[in-house]
C-alpha cells in the first residue's frame, strides 16, 4: 500500500510543525530561568536607585549587570550542555551580543537625549526590554510578545501615575512581571 | 543501507508527531510525558494508547520513576525506533519528490 503524493507532503508538514514547536517549548524552558534572574536583577536595582543616593547607581547597577550577564551564561551553558550539541554553536555569544548592542544603544540614546531629570533614564530602559522582548515574540516566540508589552504597559503606566514611587515601581512590576514572565516561560 | 518504505504503525497522524518530537531530542534525556503532550497537542489518554502501541513495536522506550514524591513518565526512541523513523520520513520525501510513483 501506498501514499499520495499530498498525503505524504501533509506528513512532512506535521513533522515539520512537531519539531518546530517543541524547539520554541524548549528555548522558552531555558529562556524562563534568565528571565527570572533578570527580573531579580530589575528587582534589586530599582530598589537601590529608590534607596541610594544617584552617585552609587552606577555602581550598583555595575555589579548587578555583571551577575545578571555571569547567571545568563552559566544557565545558557547548562542548558547546552543538558541538550548534549543540540543547540546551535555560537548561540550564547549572540545572545551577549545582542545583550551589549542594547546597553551600547541605551547608552548612546542618554548621551544624545541628555535627559534632564532622574526619571526619562529610569523608564527608558523599562520602553526598551518592553520593545525587545515584543520584537522577539512578534518574530521567533510568541510568549516573549506579551512579556514585553506587559513591561512596556507598565512602564508607561508608573510614568504617568506613579512618577513620585518610580523606582519602587519598576522594581516591583517591572522586576516583578520579569520573573513572572520567566516563570510562565518555565511551565511551559 | 535501508530502503525507504511506508510505516503503517508510524504513519497514524499522532504516532507520526511522537516519533517527530522523540527523534528531534537526538541524544539528549528521554522526553517527560506532559513535555510530549504539548509538544504533539495530544490527550492524555490518546497519547498514553499511541505510546504503549509505538513501545510494543519496539519503536519506543517508556521509563517510569519519582522526582521526589511526584510520578514521572519519560519516553525515548529506542534505536530501532530512530531507524523506523528516518526510513519512513524518506519514503515520504521520496513521495512527494515523485522518485517513487504516485499510488492513488
Amino acid at each position: 500500500m501506498g501514499i499520495s503524493k499530498s498525503e505524504a507532503a501533509s506528513a512532512l508538514a506535521d513533522i515539520e510543525s512537531t519539531t518546530g514547536r517543541g524547539r520554541l517549548l524548549k528555548s522558552y524552558q531555558v529562556g524562563g530561568p534568565i528571565l527570572m534572574v533578570w527580573g531579580v536583577v530589575w528587582a534589586a536595582g530599582y530598589t537601590a536607585m529608590g534607596v541610594l543616593p544617584p552617585e552609587r547607581w552606577g555602581l550598583a547597577w555595575l555589579v548587578l549587570d555583571a551577575i545578571g550577564i555571569a547567571a545568563t551564561i552559566v544557565l545558557s551553558r547548562r542548558a547546552r550542555g543538558a541538550a548534549q550539541g543540540g543547540a546551535k554553536a555560537g548561540q550564547g555569544w549572540k545572545t551577549m551580543a545582542s545583550v551589549f548592542t542594547i546597553l551600547a544603544f541605551i547608552a548612546a540614546t542618554f548621551t544624545v537625549f541628555r535627559p534632564t531629570s532622574l526619571d526619562p533614564a529610569m523608564v527608558f530602559p523599562g520602553l526598551v526590554a518592553g520593545l525587545v522582548y515584543s520584537g522577539v515574540g512578534i518574530a521567533y516566540a510568541p510568549r516573549y510578545m506579551w512579556i514585553g508589552a506587559s513591561v512596556f504597559a507598565a512602564t508607561l503606566i508608573g510614568w504617568f501615575f506613579f512618577q513620585p514611587w518610580l523606582a519602587f515601581w519598576m522594581a516591583a512590576v517591572g522586576g516583578g512581571g520579569l520573573f513572572v514572565g520567566g516563570l510562565w516561560l518555565r511551565k511551559a | 543501507m535501508s530502503v525507504a518504505e511506508l510505516d503503517e504503525l508510524i504513519h497514524q497522524p499522532l504516532r507520526l508527531k511522537i516519533m517527530a518530537a522523540l527523534h528531534a531530542e537526538r541524544d539528549a534525556e528521554p522526553v517527560e510525558f506532559s513535555r510530549l503532550k504539548a509538544v504533539t497537542q495530544a490527550t492524555d489518554g490518546n497519547l498514553g494508547s499511541h505510546l504503549a502501541t509505538l513501545e510494543k513495536a519496539g519503536y519506543v522506550e517508556i521509563t517510569k520513576d519519582f522526582v521526589g514524591k511526584k510520578p514521572r513518565t519519560r519516553a525515548a526512541l529506542t534505536p530501532v525506533g530512530r531507524k523506523a523513523f528516518r526510513r519512513h520520513v524518506d519514503y515520504l520525501r521520496a513521495v512527494v519528490e515523485g522518485v517513487d510513483g504516485d499510488v492513488t
